[in-house]
């Protein structure tokens, strides 16, 4: 699920500039990294991929939808040659930016071989104003941002499109998993 | 009635001129910062004639400029490459950069303004050659690209 989650979020998602600034040591991190992917979808080009979601296939219709809603979507994923390459210190400068009252921690789970983190910035009624997951594994490390209106629920209509896999995501701003 | 057609076939060149004007700075850029100039790919526009007429996999039209013998360090030019990529693409869509150094190439792709046939300006950078393509996409072939664009640039980047 965790790795559904952050498959979605990165073929959606440019919240960076507007909300969420990169701290420096992602530079770092870039220059220790084997490979670095850097994906940004702007609002100009989720139009256009809504464009071509039918209206008439329910799951396609409920995405176009969700799709409408959104800003931009910015994923980042570093690999790493060898494990311990990075920390989750690292990432110390990015969660200061992810804290309350404007953000909210919904899902933290941790495994041995996995950390997973998803943050929500709180808008109007149950609508989220964006979204940031944290996807931490040994010799991988994937942020993703995104911005716009969406909730929770949405995830999971957004999975079988544009190549999305089906998403179970959480059903509400529930507790946290640990 | 001739002034209308003057005017009309000046909008027209003007159009045609701005479509292409980040192909060819990055070209110039690359010439300039790199040392290196563009190979002569042969029978070029022919190849150009069949993907307007076929359209294959969506794609309209290209331009594509090889160069070699290419000064550039994957390590150490990273942060001059960003610079001229950043100036070179004013006006058009970031949408995916690849760095490996496993392979040392980095990737960029950047899409122009949505429309019915919208351009894609893709640019591979390995040692010692580099590669600059701006293809003429239809909508449908953008949106795959949209669908899985992290898959698209490391597809560019192989």
């Amino acid at each position: 699920m965790r790795i559904a989650i952050v498959m979605v979020a990165a073929v959606l998602s440019s919240a960076w500039a507007q909300e969420i600034k990169l701290p420096p040591a992602f530079d770092k991190l870039a220059a220790k990294a084997q490979e670095t992917v850097d994906v940004t979808l702007d609002s100009n080009m989720l139009q256009l991929a809504g464009k071509f979601l039918s209206d008439k296939d329910a799951d396609q219709a409920k995405a176009k939808q969700i799709v409408a809603g959104l800003k931009g979507i910015t994923v980042r994923t570093f690999e790493f040659a060898k494990e311990g390459e990075y920390s989750m210190a690292d990432m110390d400068a990015l969660r200061e930016q992810l804290k309350a009252p404007a953000w909210s921690r919904i899902v933290g789970v941790t495994s041995k071989t996995e950390n997973t983190e998803i943050y929500l910035k709180q808008s109007e009624g149950s609508r989220i104003g964006g979204m940031v997951i944290i996807n931490a594994e040994p010799k991988e490390l994937t942020i993703v941002s995104l911005s716009g209106t969406i909730s929770v629920d949405d995830l999971s209509a957004l999975g079988g499109q544009f190549g999305i896999p089906k998403v179970d995501a959480p059903k509400s701003k529930g507790k946290e998993e640990e | 009635m001739r002034a209308r057609l003057i005017a009309l076939l000046l909008a027209a060149s003007a159009a045609a001129f701005g479509a292409d004007r980040q192909f060819d700075r990055l070209v110039s850029a690359v010439e300039a910062r790199f040392g290196a100039r563009q190979t002569h790919i042969p029978l070029m526009g022919v190849a150009n004639f069949f993907v307007k007429v076929a359209r294959p996999e969506g794609a309209a039209g290209f331009r594509l400029a090889v160069f070699e013998d290419l000064k550039f360090d994957a390590d150490g030019d990273g942060a001059a490459l960003d610079r001229i990529m950043a100036s070179a693409s004013e006006g058009l869509h970031p949408l995916v950069r690849v760095r490996s150094r496993r392979d040392r190439e980095w990737t960029y792709i950047y899409t122009g303004d949505v429309g019915k046939i919208t351009k894609m300006l893709i640019a591979t950078f390995g040692s010692g050659e580099a590669t600059v393509m701006e293809v003429q996409l239809s909508m449908d072939a953008m949106v795959r690209a949209l669908g899985e664009p992290a898959r698209t640039g490391k597809l560019f980047a192989q």
